[in-house]
């Protein structure tokens, strides 16, 4: 298997009709099934909330074999994802994608297990504190993208589970809450 | 026999011809019996080399297969049928059976890949990952004798050679002459380009094309637009060794 730093890819990776989107559909079902557990797996060992399809990102490429996923190809691979409900366009135009290697609801859940765990359960914190501070360290939630990290904090505020405020400076919210 | 002139010389020639074709029937239903005598005691010392290397039969892909040899020279099929004095013997007839099944998973879970065609060293070495901590080992002669058995389930399972390479297939489609040595060609580099069709086969381009294009609708050929010479390359997975590397991901 080839090695892109850490990361081991699967051997289609390799085989360079894999980087071009194919015409006949029963091909390009495997090809995309192929690449959007790929993109999946790749996303959550990375640690890679967002991708900018206009962008370089050394997922698409295998410079080993000289071959790059044209923009058609992203797209349509990133469709895929959009309507397994494991990834979300962040805009109309499609120009980036928000990867949901757990969903949102299962990152409530590993926020909500998170709190317990800390013994915050009627504590206050900084969303910042939340994706940053000491007890997030060691864990899924550190460096969590703040978008997604909002959202998983919507489903929770909906669920009663706490109190979203805007904190005393414009830049951070904080969270209150009532686990 | 006197050489005669006239009428009787020609009665006794029809008479010798008789005579000697009386003659070599008779030789002949001898040698018969006596094939039939030799066989049967070849038949008996057969079985009862069977019976004593069992376990080897069993165990050892090479010595199975020049037994399975030994055997059609005899006119013996082990495989016959799951009853009778062989299978009971050897029990090979499960054997078999198994890898057939097995083989037929193998074909279903590449398909979507190679278009359902598979070359036998793939199938092999994807059969063995399956078949990890199996007792018996298998060979490509077992799964060509597995596969023969498929054939005559008719279940669409077909061995064909191109080039210097056997391929399994697995759907009913048959490959044209044309399609086969386009196959041909692309066992060298993996793909070819619809240039190198026409000028190394000497066709014309509305004659590759369709080839190409037909190769491609059946799922035998992936298209690959990504070389920084712009031609488009028709790549075929059943030749090369990539069926494993994306069937192990669903295997």
């Amino acid at each position: 298997m080839q090695t892109l730093g850490d990361h081991k890819f699967p051997h289609f990776f390799n085989y360079p009709p894999y980087f071009t989107l194919q015409p006949v559909r029963e091909t390009q079902e495997k090809q995309i099934q192929l690449w959007k557990e790929l993109i999946l797996d790749y996303c959550r060992m990375q640690k890679i909330f967002v991708i900018n399809v206009e962008e370089v990102f050394l997922l698409f490429s295998n410079p080993a074999i000289e071959r790059s996923l044209n923009h058609e190809a992203r797209v349509a691979f990133l469709s895929a994802l959009v309507s397994d409900g494991r990834a979300e366009w962040t805009d109309k135009s499609h120009r980036q994608c928000l990867i949901l290697w757990h969903r949102i609801k299962d990152w409530a859940d590993i926020i909500l297990r998170f709190v317990k765990e800390n013994g915050l359960e009627e504590s206050v914190m900084t969303v910042e504190e939340i994706r940053s501070g000491i007890e997030s360290r060691g864990t899924e939630i550190h460096g969590m993208e703040r978008m997604v990290l909002m959202r998983a904090l919507k489903v929770l505020e909906n669920k009663g589970k706490l109190a979203i405020f805007k904190g005393s400076s414009t830049d951070d919210e904080g969270v209150k809450f009532s686990v | 026999m006197r050489r005669r002139a006239g009428i009787g010389g020609l009665q006794n020639a029809a008479a010798a011809r008789d005579q000697y074709r009386l003659l070599g029937e008779n030789v002949a239903r001898l040698r018969t019996d006596l094939m039939k005598e030799q066989l049967s005691t070849f038949r008996s010392q057969l079985e009862d080399f069977a019976r004593k290397h069992k376990n080897d039969i069993r165990k050892n892909p090479a010595f199975r297969s020049q037994f399975h040899e030994m055997c059609a020279k005899v006119g013996v099929d082990p495989l016959a049928s799951n009853k009778g004095f062989w299978a009971e013997l050897l029990g090979i007839g499960d054997f078999y059976y198994e890898l057939g099944v097995q083989i037929v998973d193998v074909c279903l879970a590449t398909r979507p890949h190679n278009g359902g065609l598979i070359n036998l060293e793939e199938l092999c070495k994807l059969l063995s990952q399956r078949r990890k901590g199996a007792r018996e080992v298998v060979s490509e002669d077992d799964c060509l004798r597995a596969i023969g058995k498929l054939k005559v389930l008719g279940s669409g399972f077909e061995v064909i050679t191109v080039g210097k390479r056997k391929l399994v297939r697995s759907v009913p489609t048959e490959l044209k002459k044309d399609h086969n040595e386009i196959l041909e060609l692309s066992q060298a580099q993996g793909f070819v380009t619809g240039e190198e069709v026409e000028r190394r086969l000497s066709w014309s381009t509305g004659r590759a094309t369709d080839a190409l294009e037909t190769l491609l609708d059946e799922g035998l050929a992936m298209i690959d637009e990504g070389h920084r010479d712009g031609k488009r390359r028709y790549w075929f997975p059943c030749v090369s060794s990539v069926s494993s590397f994306v069937a192990s991901e669903t295997i």
